[in-house]
């Protein structure tokens, strides 16, 4: 009996190591370890045995079945590994195709741009306000100390529509509006983005652009407000590392005035073509709030003053994005339009 | 305004360089703008004389020169013809560079050696409107007195360093070089030394015994002072005066007109000489012109003038524009012998309004519109007679002529300290204030009470009215970039935006998300877009605001519609080859109540979207279909989604631009919101556009009214749905949305939703026929539906929708 179940064990270990096949190996485990197995007929045929005998060889049926159960499971392993990897290296697709395009749309440069300057001024608790494109002479120019003739006018040459009305030549006109709005001598902190319109048409002009306006009211509102606010703003729009340095200028309503530059993003004010050689970009106007325009809206300037600012939209938008042609805002061809 | 550093270091020392100067005067509000090192490009030219001049014996347009270039002489071969002995010219020698990039070698010219040359004008590089035409041909001869053997470029005075500034408005007393040397002197600490003037007045008359002045319009002119001066002989200016004017860009004329120039650069008062024989009655009258009265000016051109110009008149005629130009009739001429000189000061507002009726600017009058100090006319009077004297280009009468009606008096202004320091941020003291205004010649009251100081403006600086305007002095001088940094306190303000704006932000994200690119097109239009929109000439929008003074005949109105910028950008795009085009505009239109304007004019905020060409971007994984109207419909509804609104409907409408069988509408209340079509083809044809155009337009004021963004959540439901599908044959004419309406009418309180998932036109239903497939889903909120109850209601839609759309259900 022992002989026998040695010699039924050689047999299925020779056939195991020739089955190469899950089907094989199936055939093979039902063949000696299924319910009609050899295996399991020779336990059955254990009842004739003796007591002695019985459980020796009931022993070594239970280790070559074990024995079995081990080589069939390591093959059935071995088996499945391999159709796995066979299968999977079957489903190998050209990963270098491009992905399939999601169709998302781009806003205007000049959009985006303003989007970051209106959230900077936010941060900052200043309202947005807006007013008409078309404007009268008197908010375009009168309540911002400009009377009929006065030299400054040249330097917006206006589109006009009548003799009193005008395309705002300047975002500041909502100055206006705003303080006439408001609660005299109550604090104010607005910025007034918007179109505006000037009689230029070249390279560096369009007859429209957008431009900026800020304007800040309150008391005790003092020079040096004005130069950290507009620091903060660009420091935030152009980075910590910009330079920012305030010249003497004048606008009719502001007093004193400046401008603003900020060094060459080009070429980090070594001197290049964009900032003429000079290192330094004019990138704001501003001042203190010009007594008179206070008063003409009905603030007093003996008990709260401000100021105000304005900026090119385009002209930031051209630093921040490189751009080197103005006309290119408003071509609208779409391989510009799709960089932003 | 242009300074030579040479001339402003008569009157300030200083050792900055030109660039350290420009910035200090930059940083102080007084702009220099560029620096320009005259013949930079010149090297190695000198001057020298001619000793010798002979015929080329190989050559006949060719001459052989000896030069005395003060070490050597030299042999130079030339072409010129306008030489002669004794003539003294720029020399190249060899080495030399022009400005032309030419270098100058020594060569042989047909068997003679030639070791230089001679140079002209124009290979000098010197701007030809400096020069006379004499000047202009061959060989620029110089001026007799001219040294031999110098560098050119000091020969003619282009050893210098120009300053080139871009005045503001306000700082009328810079365009002078005092003016700006007080501010140098200012900034580098210098003293300011203005020139000494002592007339000799050796002339026989008095001045006010030979010319009469009167003012007839005192509010036009503050002051008109005049001297005579005699036995004049005009000629040619001295070099020193040549070389200053010629150095800021001022062609020589004569001794005269060159000094009238002169002091006006130099102290910015601008003057006029007249030839006194030429003045009849020998009077000159500031009156106003009369209408239609004709005067030729200086510059040859004949004007006519209206009454409310200032001239200066003889009892005859007009003999200048006052403050903007002579006239020809008393110019000064070589044959002149006696002349009155003329200061004046006019008023701005009336000079500007002249200067530019008339088209006519000239230095003066942009000196005049800015304002001249009127105090100073009697110096510049006095120093322009010292200079003709010192030349003994005539003898100066004694005395001056002066009308002057109303004396001006320094302005006063008062500051208190502490008010400059608290709305400059700063802690500047006292006296250090007094320093900076001092040392601008602001003279300060010695009856200043208390914390108060009043100071005497100077006159020139008419701009400073305001303490702002002290304190704007104080910080300029002090340093802006020496003001500290600070942020306003105070009260903490609700900043953000308003919801109309926050709205425009959601909209332009949405469609950025439906895969639109945003355009901005300019405000301006043609009407002649709006005829090819086919907009009708009685239409509201064909009532466009014009412009009085367009730029180009391009664009002479403002836009109504939006679509005239959209379709042009369609046309530029496709015309670049980018052939699949999603775009959108959004922005105001201008629509006034009444032509012309008499109140402002309406500026809604519209939308409006274009589609042509490909749905998806070219790629090897996407269909290639075309957009079609149901794309551009997709938006719209995606948009209106985006922003809660949902209680529309959509019909068939009518738009002047678009396909009349193609066009939709979507309305709420009756109000439209939005429209969506194919672009007309008569209006794709004006256009020029041969493809397909899906448009869109959105009332953005009308939808903002109806925006809900923050919608009630809806509970998940907690029972399954039944779906019932169905399949109906119906007439072509037969809408969709009429099926639908007739399954909600008839569909029962259980049906939830209704859902179009096929349309079919084809083979399989008959002609004129169409299919269209719906889901109808099933719900209760409480319980589980049995299929036996649903087959009720389904039944009965079915039998609805068969009897009265004379459909048929497909099987």
């Amino acid at each position: 009996m022992e002989q026998e179940l040695q010699s039924l064990k050689q047999l299925a270990l020779l056939e195991l190591s020739q089955a190469d096949t899950m089907d094989a190996l199936n055939e093979l485990r039902v063949k000696y370890l299924g319910k009609k197995g050899s295996l399991t007929s020779a336990l059955k045929g254990m009842g004739a045995l003796s007591a002695e005998e019985r459980p020796k060889i009931g022993q070594i049926v239970n280790d070559i079945r074990s024995e079995l159960e081990n080589i069939i499971q390591t093959k059935s392993e071995g088996f499945k590994q391999a159709d796995l990897e066979k299968k999977l290296a079957s489903e190998k697709i050209d990963v270098t195709l491009p992905g399939r395009k999601v169709n998302v749309g781009h806003q205007h440069p000049l959009t985006v741009t303003l989007l970051r300057i209106k959230e900077i001024f936010m941060r900052m608790g200043f309202a947005i306000a807006e007013g008409p494109e078309v404007e009268q002479d008197y908010y375009n120019f009168e309540a911002l100390n400009l009377p009929k003739d006065h030299p400054a006018r040249d330097m917006q040459d206006s589109f006009y529509i009548t003799e009193e009305f005008l395309m705002r030549t300047h975002t500041s006109p909502v100055q206006v509006r705003t303080m006439q709005a408001a609660v005299p001598n109550q604090p104010i902190r607005i910025i007034a983005p918007g179109k505006v319109y000037r009689r230029d048409y070249d390279a560096t002009h369009s007859p429209m652009f957008h431009q900026v306006e800020g304007l800040v009211i309150d008391k005790n509102i003092s020079f040096a407000d004005l130069k950290g606010t507009l620091e903060l703003f660009i420091h935030e729009i152009f980075g910590k590392d910009v330079g920012v340095r305030f010249r003497p200028s004048f606008f009719p309503f502001t007093e004193p005035s400046a401008e603003v530059d900020i060094s060459c993003v080009m070429c980090s004010g070594g001197g290049c073509r964009v900032c003429s050689g000079t290192g330094w970009l004019e990138i704001l106007g501003a001042g203190m709030v010009h007594p008179r325009v206070l008063e003409m809206s009905k603030f007093d300037p003996e008990k709260v003053s401000g100021f105000a600012f304005g900026m090119g939209v385009e002209r930031i938008a051209m630093l921040l994005y490189g751009i080197d042609d103005l006309r290119l805002f408003y071509e609208n061809d779409l391989r510009f339009l799709k960089q932003f | 305004m242009q300074a030579p550093i040479k001339w402003l270091k008569e009157y300030v020392e200083f050792s900055q360089t030109p660039e350290v100067l420009a910035e200090m005067l930059t940083m102080a509000g007084i702009p220099v703008e560029g620096i320009s090192y005259l013949g930079k490009d010149i090297e190695k030219i000198v001057t020298g004389r001619i000793i010798e001049v002979e015929k080329h014996p190989n050559a006949t347009k060719l001459s052989i020169c000896k030069l005395d270039v003060g070490t050597e002489v030299l042999v130079i071969v030339t072409g010129a013809n306008n030489i002669a002995v004794g003539n003294i010219v720029p020399v190249a020698l060899v080495g030399a560079k022009l400005p032309s990039g030419l270098e100058i070698k020594a060569s042989e010219l047909r068997g003679v050696m030639s070791y230089g040359m001679l140079c002209s004008t124009a290979e000098l590089n010197i701007d030809s409107k400096l020069l006379s035409a004499k000047e202009k041909e061959g060989i620029y001869i110089l001026s007799e007195d001219t040294a031999v053997g110098i560098d050119i470029k000091e020969a003619l005075g282009m050893d210098d360093v120009v300053l080139e500034f871009e005045l503001t408005a306000n700082r009328a007393d810079c365009f002078s070089v005092i003016g700006l040397a007080r501010e140098v002197a200012v900034l580098t600490g210098g003293s300011l030394k203005k020139p000494m003037i002592h007339l000799h007045e050796t002339a026989g008359e008095k001045s006010a015994s030979l010319v009469k002045v009167a003012i007839e319009e005192p509010s036009l002119c503050s002051r008109f002072a005049a001297r005579m001066l005699q036995n004049v002989k005009v000629g040619p200016s001295p070099k020193w005066l040549k070389h200053r004017l010629q150095a800021v860009g001022m062609r020589s004329i004569n001794n005269i007109v060159d000094v009238t120039n002169y002091v006006m650069l130099e102290m910015g008062q601008p003057m006029h000489a007249y030839d006194y024989n030429l003045v009849s009655k020998h009077s000159l009258t500031v009156r106003k012109a009369q209408s239609g009265e004709k005067i030729t000016t200086l510059d040859g051109i004949k004007r006519e003038l209206t009454s409310d110009m200032l001239v200066i008149a003889d009892q005859v005629q007009a003999v200048g524009i006052a403050g903007v130009m002579g006239g020809l009739a008393t110019e000064v001429t070589n044959n002149t012998q006696n002349v009155i000189l003329e200061a004046a000061s006019f008023n701005g507002v009336s000079i500007r309004r002249t200067s530019k009726a008339l088209g006519l600017r000239s230095e003066a009058s942009g000196r005049f519109e800015r304002g001249v100090d009127t105090v100073n006319s009697i110096r510049a009077l006095d120093r322009a007679a010292k200079l003709l004297e010192d030349m003994g280009a005539c003898k100066v009468c004694p005395g001056i002529v002066d009308s002057y009606p109303t004396m001006v008096l320094p302005r006063q202004v008062s500051f208190i300290p502490q008010k400059v320091n608290a709305y400059l941020g700063t802690d500047i003291s006292k006296g250090e204030m007094l320093n900076i205004l001092r040392s601008l010649e602001f003279a300060i009251d010695t009856h200043s009470e208390g914390d108060k100081i009043t100071v005497n403006v100077p006159t020139w600086r008419n701009d400073v009215q305001y303490q702002p305007d002290i304190c704007e002095e104080i910080a300029r001088i002090y340093g802006y970039n020496k003001i500290p940094i600070t942020t306003p306190d105070g009260n903490i303000l609700r900043g953000g935006q308003e919801y109309a704006q926050s709205i425009v932000d959601v909209i332009k994200t949405i469609l950025t998300g439906a895969g639109l690119d945003e355009i901005i097109s300019l405000s301006f239009t043609h009407p002649q877009v709006l005829e090819k929109l086919n907009i009708a000439d009685d239409h509201v929008l064909h009532r466009a605001i014009r412009v009085l003074n367009p730029i180009t005949d391009d664009f002479p109105i403002l836009r109504t519609t939006l679509l005239g910028g959209v379709l042009e950008t369609i046309v530029r795009n496709l015309s670049r080859k980018n052939d699949d085009i999603k775009i959108y505009e959004l922005g105001a239109v201008y629509l006034p109540e009444e032509l012309p304007l008499h109140s402002l004019p309406k500026e809604p905020l519209m939308l409006c979207g274009a589609l042509v060409g490909k749905r998806s971007e070219l790629s090897w994984s996407q269909g290639k279909e075309n957009v079609d109207f149901y794309d551009a419909k997709g938006i719209v509804e995606v948009l209106l989604a985006g922003l809660g609104i949902t209680d529309y409907h959509v019909t068939t409408g009518e738009h002047m631009s678009l396909h009349p069988g193609k066009t939709a509408v979507f309305a709420r209340n009756g109000k439209i919101l939005a429209t969506v079509g194919e672009l007309h083809p008569k209006v794709a044809d004006e256009f020029d556009i041969h493809r397909k155009v899906y448009i869109f337009e959105v009332d953005i004021e009308a939808i903002v009214d109806c925006v809900n963004l923050l919608a009630k959540y809806e509970p998940l439901p907690k029972f399954p749905a039944i779906q019932r599908d169905v399949a109906v044959v119906l007439p072509l004419t037969i809408s969709a949305d009429q099926v639908r309406e007739a399954i909600i009418a008839s569909g029962g309180p259980l049906l939830c939703d209704v859902r179009l998932f096929d349309v079919y036109v084809g083979e399989q239903v008959t002609d004129g026929s169409k299919s269209l497939a719906f889901s109808l889903i099933y719900r209760d909120k409480m319980r589980t539906l049995t299929d036996e109850e649903i087959d009720v209601y389904y039944k009965k839609t079915i039998d609805h929708i068969e009897s009265s759309l004379t459909a048929k259900i497909r099987s």
